[in-house]
Protein backbone atom coordinates (compact mmCIF):
# COMPACT_ATOMS: atom_id res chain seq x y z
CA UNK A 1 0.00 0.00 0.00
CA UNK A 2 0.97 3.53 -0.96
CA UNK A 3 2.66 6.14 1.84
CA UNK A 4 2.16 8.65 -0.91
CA UNK A 5 -0.18 11.56 0.77
CA UNK A 6 -0.98 12.40 -2.91
CA UNK A 7 -1.99 9.20 -3.89
CA UNK A 8 -4.57 8.59 -0.93
CA UNK A 9 -6.46 12.02 -1.61
CA UNK A 10 -6.45 10.96 -5.02
CA UNK A 11 -7.98 7.68 -4.02
CA UNK A 12 -10.32 8.52 -1.50
CA UNK A 13 -11.77 11.67 -4.04
CA UNK A 14 -11.90 8.43 -6.63
CA UNK A 15 -13.96 6.58 -4.74
CA UNK A 16 -16.22 9.16 -3.30
CA UNK A 17 -16.95 10.56 -7.20
CA UNK A 18 -17.89 6.54 -7.35
CA UNK A 19 -19.88 6.35 -4.67
CA UNK A 20 -22.51 8.53 -6.63
CA UNK A 21 -23.30 4.93 -8.73
CA UNK A 22 -25.19 3.59 -5.64
CA UNK A 23 -26.92 7.39 -4.79
CA UNK A 24 -26.34 10.93 -4.38
CA UNK A 25 -24.34 11.61 -0.79
CA UNK A 26 -22.11 13.73 0.81
CA UNK A 27 -18.62 12.97 -0.37
CA UNK A 28 -19.65 12.73 -3.72
CA UNK A 29 -20.90 16.23 -3.33
CA UNK A 30 -17.51 17.47 -1.36
CA UNK A 31 -15.34 15.63 -4.12
CA UNK A 32 -17.62 17.56 -6.87
CA UNK A 33 -17.14 21.03 -5.28
CA UNK A 34 -12.98 20.22 -4.70
CA UNK A 35 -12.95 19.16 -8.64
CA UNK A 36 -15.02 22.08 -9.81
CA UNK A 37 -12.73 24.84 -7.35
CA UNK A 38 -9.54 23.26 -7.67
CA UNK A 39 -10.17 23.17 -11.87
CA UNK A 40 -11.31 26.98 -11.39
CA UNK A 41 -8.09 28.21 -9.36
CA UNK A 42 -5.80 26.03 -11.82
CA UNK A 43 -7.01 27.75 -14.93
CA UNK A 44 -6.35 31.21 -13.48
CA UNK A 45 -3.19 30.40 -12.60
CA UNK A 46 -2.67 28.73 -16.09
CA UNK A 47 -4.12 31.83 -17.47
CA UNK A 48 -2.01 34.39 -15.73
CA UNK A 49 1.48 32.36 -15.82
CA UNK A 50 0.86 30.45 -19.85
CA UNK A 51 -1.10 33.21 -21.63
CA UNK A 52 -0.73 37.02 -20.05
CA UNK A 53 2.52 37.38 -18.29
CA UNK A 54 5.04 36.10 -21.04
CA UNK A 55 3.13 37.02 -24.39
CA UNK A 56 2.18 40.12 -22.22
CA UNK A 57 3.79 41.82 -19.40
CA UNK A 58 6.99 40.15 -19.79
CA UNK A 59 8.02 41.37 -22.89
CA UNK A 60 6.40 44.75 -21.69
CA UNK A 61 8.11 44.91 -18.42
CA UNK A 62 11.59 42.98 -19.01
CA UNK A 63 12.02 43.87 -22.03
CA UNK A 64 10.32 47.21 -22.85
CA UNK A 65 8.59 46.08 -26.07
CA UNK A 66 6.35 48.85 -26.57
CA UNK A 67 3.89 47.26 -29.05
CA UNK A 68 2.86 44.68 -25.93
CA UNK A 69 1.00 48.23 -25.27
CA UNK A 70 -1.38 47.57 -28.02
CA UNK A 71 -2.63 44.20 -27.14
CA UNK A 72 -3.35 45.05 -23.75
CA UNK A 73 -5.41 48.23 -25.03
CA UNK A 74 -7.32 46.56 -27.69
CA UNK A 75 -7.50 43.72 -24.47
CA UNK A 76 -8.99 45.98 -22.25
CA UNK A 77 -11.77 47.03 -24.98
CA UNK A 78 -13.38 43.66 -24.06
CA UNK A 79 -14.54 45.05 -20.50
CA UNK A 80 -16.07 47.89 -22.65
CA UNK A 81 -19.56 47.01 -22.53
CA UNK A 82 -19.44 47.53 -18.55
CA UNK A 83 -19.42 51.27 -19.25
CA UNK A 84 -22.46 51.72 -21.44
CA UNK A 85 -21.44 55.25 -22.91
CA UNK A 86 -17.93 53.41 -24.34
CA UNK A 87 -19.73 50.02 -25.18
CA UNK A 88 -19.04 50.63 -28.47
CA UNK A 89 -15.70 50.09 -28.25
CA UNK A 90 -16.13 46.53 -27.85
CA UNK A 91 -16.39 45.97 -31.33
CA UNK A 92 -12.91 46.53 -31.94
CA UNK A 93 -10.98 43.73 -30.64
CA UNK A 94 -14.39 41.60 -31.22
CA UNK A 95 -13.83 42.16 -35.12
CA UNK A 96 -9.87 41.38 -35.05
CA UNK A 97 -10.54 38.43 -33.59
CA UNK A 98 -12.95 37.63 -36.19
CA UNK A 99 -11.27 38.77 -38.81
CA UNK A 100 -7.75 36.84 -37.72
CA UNK A 101 -9.66 33.39 -36.77
CA UNK A 102 -11.53 33.76 -40.35
CA UNK A 103 -8.88 34.31 -42.39
CA UNK A 104 -6.83 31.36 -40.59
CA UNK A 105 -9.88 28.99 -40.58
CA UNK A 106 -11.36 29.88 -44.22
CA UNK A 107 -7.94 29.44 -45.89
CA UNK A 108 -6.69 26.69 -44.09
CA UNK A 109 -9.46 24.47 -43.97
CA UNK A 110 -9.82 24.86 -47.65
CA UNK A 111 -6.43 23.93 -47.86
CA UNK A 112 -5.88 21.87 -44.97
CA UNK A 113 -9.25 19.85 -44.80
CA UNK A 114 -11.91 20.13 -47.95
CA UNK A 115 -9.21 19.64 -50.97
CA UNK A 116 -7.15 16.86 -49.61
CA UNK A 117 -10.60 15.17 -48.77
CA UNK A 118 -12.15 15.58 -51.75
CA UNK A 119 -9.33 14.13 -53.62
CA UNK A 120 -9.35 11.45 -51.65
CA UNK A 121 -12.49 10.48 -53.08
CA UNK A 122 -10.92 10.58 -56.33
CA UNK A 123 -10.40 6.01 -56.24
CA UNK A 124 -9.41 4.27 -58.86
CA UNK A 125 -11.84 1.85 -59.92
CA UNK A 126 -9.73 -0.11 -62.56
CA UNK A 127 -6.36 -1.85 -62.22
CA UNK A 128 -6.97 -2.79 -58.42
CA UNK A 129 -7.33 -5.75 -56.45
CA UNK A 130 -11.11 -6.79 -56.09
CA UNK A 131 -10.63 -5.99 -52.59
CA UNK A 132 -9.48 -2.58 -53.06
CA UNK A 133 -11.90 -2.33 -56.00
CA UNK A 134 -14.82 -3.01 -53.15
CA UNK A 135 -13.26 -0.48 -50.39
CA UNK A 136 -12.78 2.00 -53.37
CA UNK A 137 -16.83 1.57 -54.22
CA UNK A 138 -18.12 1.77 -50.42
CA UNK A 139 -16.29 4.80 -50.11
CA UNK A 140 -17.56 6.69 -53.15
CA UNK A 141 -20.85 5.24 -52.93
CA UNK A 142 -20.84 6.34 -49.05
CA UNK A 143 -19.67 9.56 -50.13
CA UNK A 144 -22.59 10.30 -52.55
CA UNK A 145 -25.44 8.97 -50.73
CA UNK A 146 -24.69 10.99 -47.68
CA UNK A 147 -24.13 14.21 -49.81
CA UNK A 148 -27.20 13.22 -51.55
CA UNK A 149 -28.98 13.03 -47.85
CA UNK A 150 -28.23 16.47 -46.69
CA UNK A 151 -29.41 17.77 -50.32
CA UNK A 152 -32.76 19.49 -49.21
CA UNK A 153 -33.57 21.86 -52.44
CA UNK A 154 -35.78 19.17 -53.89
CA UNK A 155 -37.89 16.54 -52.37
CA UNK A 156 -36.36 12.95 -51.60
CA UNK A 157 -38.28 10.78 -53.94
CA UNK A 158 -37.48 8.29 -56.78
CA UNK A 159 -33.66 8.23 -57.16
CA UNK A 160 -32.53 11.23 -54.67
CA UNK A 161 -34.80 9.17 -51.89
CA UNK A 162 -33.16 6.09 -52.58
CA UNK A 163 -29.78 8.19 -52.60
CA UNK A 164 -31.11 9.14 -48.92
CA UNK A 165 -31.92 6.09 -47.54
CA UNK A 166 -28.78 4.72 -48.50
CA UNK A 167 -26.98 7.34 -47.06
CA UNK A 168 -28.92 7.04 -44.04
CA UNK A 169 -27.73 2.92 -43.75
CA UNK A 170 -24.09 4.79 -44.36
CA UNK A 171 -24.59 7.58 -41.30
CA UNK A 172 -26.05 4.71 -38.90
CA UNK A 173 -23.03 2.14 -39.55
CA UNK A 174 -20.97 5.31 -38.57
CA UNK A 175 -22.69 6.17 -35.81
CA UNK A 176 -22.31 2.40 -34.39
CA UNK A 177 -19.02 2.45 -34.93
CA UNK A 178 -18.57 6.10 -33.02
CA UNK A 179 -20.95 4.08 -30.17
CA UNK A 180 -18.56 1.28 -30.00
CA UNK A 181 -15.70 3.44 -29.75
CA UNK A 182 -17.12 5.69 -27.11
CA UNK A 183 -18.54 2.66 -24.72
CA UNK A 184 -14.53 1.68 -25.52
CA UNK A 185 -13.25 5.11 -24.33
CA UNK A 186 -15.71 4.84 -20.70
CA UNK A 187 -14.43 1.60 -20.00
CA UNK A 188 -10.31 2.50 -20.65
CA UNK A 189 -11.39 5.37 -18.20
CA UNK A 190 -12.76 3.26 -15.77
CA UNK A 191 -10.03 0.56 -15.98
CA UNK A 192 -7.38 3.68 -15.73
CA UNK A 193 -8.80 4.18 -12.40
CA UNK A 194 -9.18 0.66 -11.26
CA UNK A 195 -5.31 0.57 -11.92
CA UNK A 196 -4.86 3.47 -10.29
CA UNK A 197 -6.11 1.78 -6.94
CA UNK A 198 -5.19 -1.44 -7.55
CA UNK A 199 -1.87 -0.42 -8.38
CA UNK A 200 -0.32 2.81 -6.95
CA UNK A 201 -2.65 2.71 -3.99
CA UNK A 202 -3.11 -0.51 -3.23
CA UNK A 203 -0.71 -2.24 -4.48
CA UNK A 204 -1.53 -5.81 -5.36
CA UNK A 205 -1.36 -5.95 -8.95
CA UNK B 1 -42.27 -14.02 -18.53
CA UNK B 2 -42.03 -12.97 -14.61
CA UNK B 3 -38.27 -13.01 -15.20
CA UNK B 4 -38.24 -10.98 -18.38
CA UNK B 5 -40.36 -8.87 -16.25
CA UNK B 6 -38.01 -8.76 -13.53
CA UNK B 7 -34.80 -8.35 -15.95
CA UNK B 8 -36.88 -4.97 -17.14
CA UNK B 9 -37.35 -3.47 -13.64
CA UNK B 10 -34.04 -4.42 -12.64
CA UNK B 11 -31.70 -1.95 -10.79
CA UNK B 12 -28.85 -0.25 -12.66
CA UNK B 13 -26.70 -0.86 -9.81
CA UNK B 14 -26.38 -4.41 -10.39
CA UNK B 15 -25.45 -3.83 -13.75
CA UNK B 16 -22.66 -1.07 -12.52
CA UNK B 17 -21.79 -4.01 -10.11
CA UNK B 18 -21.41 -6.21 -12.80
CA UNK B 19 -19.28 -4.46 -15.42
CA UNK B 20 -16.88 -3.22 -12.15
CA UNK B 21 -16.67 -6.98 -11.11
CA UNK B 22 -15.74 -7.39 -14.71
CA UNK B 23 -13.05 -4.77 -15.12
CA UNK B 24 -11.54 -5.94 -11.54
CA UNK B 25 -11.35 -9.92 -12.16
CA UNK B 26 -9.31 -9.96 -14.83
CA UNK B 27 -6.52 -7.18 -13.25
CA UNK B 28 -6.18 -9.75 -10.57
CA UNK B 29 -6.33 -12.34 -12.75
CA UNK B 30 -4.98 -11.97 -16.01
CA UNK B 31 -5.92 -13.74 -18.85
CA UNK B 32 -3.16 -13.18 -21.05
CA UNK B 33 -5.58 -12.36 -24.48
CA UNK B 34 -3.97 -11.60 -27.61
CA UNK B 35 -3.87 -8.83 -28.83
CA UNK B 36 -3.86 -8.23 -32.02
CA UNK B 37 -2.20 -5.01 -34.37
CA UNK B 38 -4.50 -3.06 -36.70
CA UNK B 39 -3.01 -1.33 -39.75
CA UNK B 40 -2.78 2.47 -38.54
CA UNK B 41 -0.88 1.20 -35.20
CA UNK B 42 1.44 -0.71 -37.69
CA UNK B 43 1.98 2.15 -40.01
CA UNK B 44 3.17 4.63 -37.25
CA UNK B 45 5.29 2.08 -35.65
CA UNK B 46 7.13 1.51 -39.42
CA UNK B 47 7.12 5.23 -39.67
CA UNK B 48 9.06 5.19 -36.72
CA UNK B 49 11.47 2.60 -37.77
CA UNK B 50 12.11 4.49 -41.37
CA UNK B 51 13.79 7.26 -39.57
CA UNK B 52 17.34 7.37 -39.31
CA UNK B 53 19.27 7.83 -35.82
CA UNK B 54 18.93 11.33 -34.70
CA UNK B 55 16.10 12.20 -36.67
CA UNK B 56 13.77 15.13 -34.43
CA UNK B 57 10.02 13.61 -33.74
CA UNK B 58 8.27 16.29 -32.18
CA UNK B 59 5.68 14.79 -29.20
CA UNK B 60 2.86 17.05 -28.91
CA UNK B 61 0.94 16.10 -25.57
CA UNK B 62 -2.58 17.28 -25.74
CA UNK B 63 -3.99 16.01 -23.36
CA UNK B 64 -5.31 16.30 -19.76
CA UNK B 65 -5.72 13.79 -16.80
CA UNK B 66 -9.19 13.38 -17.93
CA UNK B 67 -7.88 11.47 -20.79
CA UNK B 68 -4.60 10.44 -18.95
CA UNK B 69 -5.78 6.43 -18.45
CA UNK B 70 -6.24 6.46 -22.59
CA UNK B 71 -3.47 8.13 -23.55
CA UNK B 72 -0.60 7.83 -21.26
CA UNK B 73 0.34 4.33 -21.65
CA UNK B 74 0.63 5.82 -25.62
CA UNK B 75 3.12 8.54 -24.51
CA UNK B 76 5.48 5.83 -22.84
CA UNK B 77 5.14 3.18 -25.59
CA UNK B 78 6.19 5.90 -27.93
CA UNK B 79 9.10 7.52 -26.23
CA UNK B 80 10.33 4.03 -25.83
CA UNK B 81 10.19 3.54 -29.17
CA UNK B 82 12.27 6.52 -30.08
CA UNK B 83 14.72 6.85 -27.62
CA UNK B 84 15.33 2.95 -28.49
CA UNK B 85 15.76 3.79 -32.22
CA UNK B 86 18.06 7.00 -30.90
CA UNK B 87 15.76 9.41 -31.79
CA UNK B 88 15.78 13.03 -30.93
CA UNK B 89 12.44 14.41 -28.71
CA UNK B 90 11.12 17.95 -28.88
CA UNK B 91 7.87 17.65 -26.49
CA UNK B 92 5.28 20.33 -25.76
CA UNK B 93 1.43 20.60 -25.18
CA UNK B 94 -1.18 22.24 -26.61
CA UNK B 95 -3.32 21.65 -23.40
CA UNK B 96 -1.75 23.54 -20.13
CA UNK B 97 -1.10 19.63 -18.42
CA UNK B 98 -0.48 18.37 -21.35
CA UNK B 99 3.57 18.56 -21.44
CA UNK B 100 3.46 17.89 -17.69
CA UNK B 101 1.89 14.28 -18.26
CA UNK B 102 4.65 14.25 -21.14
CA UNK B 103 7.21 14.76 -18.69
CA UNK B 104 6.67 12.29 -16.27
CA UNK B 105 6.98 10.17 -18.97
CA UNK B 106 10.29 11.46 -20.24
CA UNK B 107 11.55 11.11 -16.72
CA UNK B 108 10.38 7.66 -17.10
CA UNK B 109 11.75 6.30 -19.91
CA UNK B 110 14.47 8.39 -20.96
CA UNK B 111 16.92 7.18 -17.92
CA UNK B 112 16.12 3.43 -19.30
CA UNK B 113 18.20 4.67 -22.49
CA UNK B 114 20.92 7.27 -20.78
CA UNK B 115 19.54 9.70 -22.66
CA UNK B 116 21.09 13.02 -21.58
CA UNK B 117 18.14 16.47 -21.63
CA UNK B 118 18.42 19.11 -23.92
CA UNK B 119 20.82 16.92 -26.36
CA UNK B 120 18.55 13.80 -26.72
CA UNK B 121 15.15 15.60 -25.70
CA UNK B 122 13.67 18.87 -24.38
CA UNK B 123 10.37 19.89 -23.21
CA UNK B 124 9.56 23.35 -24.14
CA UNK B 125 6.03 22.90 -22.03
CA UNK B 126 2.66 24.40 -22.62
CA UNK B 127 2.13 26.57 -26.08
CA UNK B 128 -0.98 28.52 -26.33
CA UNK B 129 -2.37 29.96 -29.42
CA UNK B 130 -4.04 26.70 -31.27
CA UNK B 131 -3.74 27.47 -34.85
CA UNK B 132 -1.72 30.56 -34.76
CA UNK B 133 1.29 29.30 -32.40
CA UNK B 134 0.99 26.06 -35.03
CA UNK B 135 1.57 28.04 -37.97
CA UNK B 136 4.17 30.57 -36.41
CA UNK B 137 6.42 27.21 -35.13
CA UNK B 138 6.63 25.74 -38.28
CA UNK B 139 8.23 29.02 -39.91
CA UNK B 140 10.28 30.02 -37.30
CA UNK B 141 10.04 28.07 -34.03
CA UNK B 142 12.29 30.93 -32.07
CA UNK B 143 9.26 33.11 -32.55
CA UNK B 144 7.07 30.87 -30.58
CA UNK B 145 9.36 28.92 -27.84
CA UNK B 146 12.30 30.94 -26.10
CA UNK B 147 12.50 28.93 -22.67
CA UNK B 148 11.70 25.19 -22.21
CA UNK B 149 9.34 24.17 -19.79
CA UNK B 150 11.71 25.04 -16.73
CA UNK B 151 12.56 28.88 -18.40
CA UNK B 152 15.70 27.99 -19.31
CA UNK B 153 16.71 29.58 -22.96
CA UNK B 154 15.89 27.02 -25.41
CA UNK B 155 19.37 28.07 -27.39
CA UNK B 156 21.55 27.14 -24.58
CA UNK B 157 20.76 23.94 -25.54
CA UNK B 158 22.16 21.37 -28.68
CA UNK B 159 18.26 20.16 -29.67
CA UNK B 160 16.86 23.55 -28.86
CA UNK B 161 19.27 25.16 -31.64
CA UNK B 162 18.99 22.29 -33.79
CA UNK B 163 14.98 22.76 -33.96
CA UNK B 164 14.60 26.02 -36.13
CA UNK B 165 11.35 25.50 -38.19
CA UNK B 166 8.88 22.38 -40.00
CA UNK B 167 12.21 21.51 -41.88
CA UNK B 168 13.68 20.20 -38.96
CA UNK B 169 11.29 18.18 -37.85
CA UNK B 170 10.70 14.68 -39.37
CA UNK B 171 7.79 13.67 -37.63
CA UNK B 172 5.39 15.16 -35.47
CA UNK B 173 3.35 12.45 -32.60
CA UNK B 174 0.24 13.96 -31.04
CA UNK B 175 -1.55 12.67 -28.16
CA UNK B 176 -4.67 14.83 -28.88
CA UNK B 177 -7.84 14.20 -26.45
CA UNK B 178 -9.75 17.20 -28.37
CA UNK B 179 -9.39 20.65 -29.34
CA UNK B 180 -6.75 21.84 -29.86
CA UNK B 181 -5.32 18.43 -31.60
CA UNK B 182 -4.64 16.33 -33.91
CA UNK B 183 -6.94 18.30 -36.26
CA UNK B 184 -4.96 21.37 -35.83
CA UNK B 185 -1.63 19.74 -36.09
CA UNK B 186 -3.45 18.39 -39.91
CA UNK B 187 -5.25 21.44 -40.57
CA UNK B 188 -2.44 24.14 -39.91
CA UNK B 189 1.13 22.09 -39.97
CA UNK B 190 0.57 19.38 -42.03
CA UNK B 191 -1.07 21.15 -44.97
CA UNK B 192 1.05 24.04 -44.77
CA UNK B 193 4.84 22.79 -44.44
CA UNK B 194 3.74 19.04 -45.35
CA UNK B 195 5.44 17.31 -42.16
CA UNK B 196 4.14 14.38 -41.41
CA UNK B 197 1.67 13.38 -38.61
CA UNK B 198 1.05 10.63 -36.67
CA UNK B 199 -1.53 10.41 -33.63
CA UNK B 200 -3.05 8.59 -30.97
CA UNK B 201 -6.45 9.93 -29.63
CA UNK B 202 -8.99 8.89 -26.99
CA UNK B 203 -11.16 6.15 -28.39
CA UNK B 204 -13.71 8.40 -28.82
CA UNK B 205 -11.94 10.30 -31.45
CA UNK B 206 -10.77 7.45 -33.55
CA UNK B 207 -13.31 6.99 -35.94
CA UNK B 208 -13.28 10.67 -37.44
CA UNK B 209 -8.95 9.81 -37.79
CA UNK B 210 -9.56 7.50 -40.67
CA UNK B 211 -10.66 9.62 -43.34
CA UNK B 212 -7.13 11.38 -42.74
CA UNK B 213 -5.59 8.14 -42.96
CA UNK B 214 -7.48 7.80 -46.19
CA UNK B 215 -6.50 11.10 -47.83
CA UNK B 216 -2.54 10.38 -47.03
CA UNK B 217 -2.72 13.62 -44.57
CA UNK B 218 -2.12 11.16 -41.27
CA UNK B 219 0.11 8.62 -41.13
CA UNK B 220 -1.51 6.09 -38.73
CA UNK B 221 -2.93 6.14 -35.48
CA UNK B 222 -3.61 4.96 -31.92
CA UNK B 223 -7.16 4.88 -30.89
CA UNK B 224 -7.77 4.66 -27.35
CA UNK B 225 -6.29 2.32 -24.85
CA UNK B 226 -6.72 -0.53 -27.80
CA UNK B 227 -4.11 1.59 -30.23
CA UNK B 228 -1.55 1.64 -27.02
CA UNK B 229 -2.33 -1.64 -26.00
CA UNK B 230 -1.06 -2.56 -29.95
CA UNK B 231 2.26 -0.06 -29.75
CA UNK B 232 3.16 -1.71 -26.34
CA UNK B 233 2.99 -5.12 -28.11
CA UNK B 234 4.91 -3.56 -31.47
CA UNK B 235 7.72 -2.69 -29.08
CA UNK B 236 7.48 -5.38 -26.78
CA UNK B 237 6.95 -3.32 -23.95
CA UNK B 238 3.89 -5.51 -22.08
CA UNK B 239 2.60 -2.23 -19.82
CA UNK B 240 -0.67 -0.46 -18.33
CA UNK B 241 -2.07 -1.06 -21.80
CA UNK B 242 -1.68 -4.38 -22.30
CA UNK B 243 -3.05 -5.30 -18.85
CA UNK B 244 -6.27 -2.83 -19.26
CA UNK B 245 -7.17 -5.21 -22.60
CA UNK B 246 -8.39 -8.65 -20.51
CA UNK B 247 -10.77 -6.20 -18.45
CA UNK B 248 -11.94 -4.25 -21.95
CA UNK B 249 -12.76 -7.86 -23.64
CA UNK B 250 -14.50 -9.02 -20.59
CA UNK B 251 -16.60 -5.82 -20.41
CA UNK B 252 -17.27 -5.89 -23.89
CA UNK B 253 -18.61 -8.86 -24.15
CA UNK B 254 -20.72 -8.48 -21.16
CA UNK B 255 -22.24 -5.19 -23.07
CA UNK B 256 -22.60 -7.41 -26.02
CA UNK B 257 -24.79 -9.79 -23.33
CA UNK B 258 -26.20 -6.75 -21.82
CA UNK B 259 -28.01 -5.33 -25.46
CA UNK B 260 -29.20 -8.91 -26.36
CA UNK B 261 -30.88 -9.08 -23.33
CA UNK B 262 -32.47 -5.33 -23.27
CA UNK B 263 -33.41 -5.98 -27.12
CA UNK B 264 -35.34 -9.83 -25.93
CA UNK B 265 -37.33 -7.53 -23.23
CA UNK B 266 -38.35 -4.89 -25.76
CA UNK B 267 -39.68 -7.64 -28.02
CA UNK B 268 -41.20 -9.47 -25.41
CA UNK B 269 -43.26 -6.34 -23.92
CA UNK B 270 -44.51 -5.33 -27.84
CA UNK B 271 -45.47 -8.79 -27.82
CA UNK B 272 -47.60 -8.69 -24.59
CA UNK B 273 -49.15 -5.11 -26.10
Amino acid sequence: MSWNVGVWIASLLTLAIYSFLYKDNPFYKVAENIFVGVSAGYWAVVLWFDFTWPNLFEPLINRGNVISLIPIIVGLMMFAPLIPKISWLVRIPLTFTMGVAMALVVTQRIQGEIFPQLQATFLPLAGVSPGVLISNLLIIIGVIATLIYFYFSKEHKGVLGFGAKLGIWFMMIAFGASFGYTVMARISLLIGRVYFLLHNWLGII
Amino acid sequence: MKFIDRLEHLDRRIIFLLVGIAVIIPMLIPLGLPVDISKPVKDVYDKVESLSEGSIVVVSADYDPGSEAELYPATEAFLEHCFRRNLRVFMLGLWPAGSNLGNLALEEIAPQYNKVYGLDYINVGYRPGGPVMLVSLGRNVADIVRTDYTGTPIDSFPLGRAVKSARDIDLVMTLSAGDPGVLHWIIYFNARYGTPIACATTAIMAPQQYPYISSGQLIGLLGGLKGAAEYETLVERKARAVGGMDSQSIVHVLLVIFIVIGNIILFSQRRKK
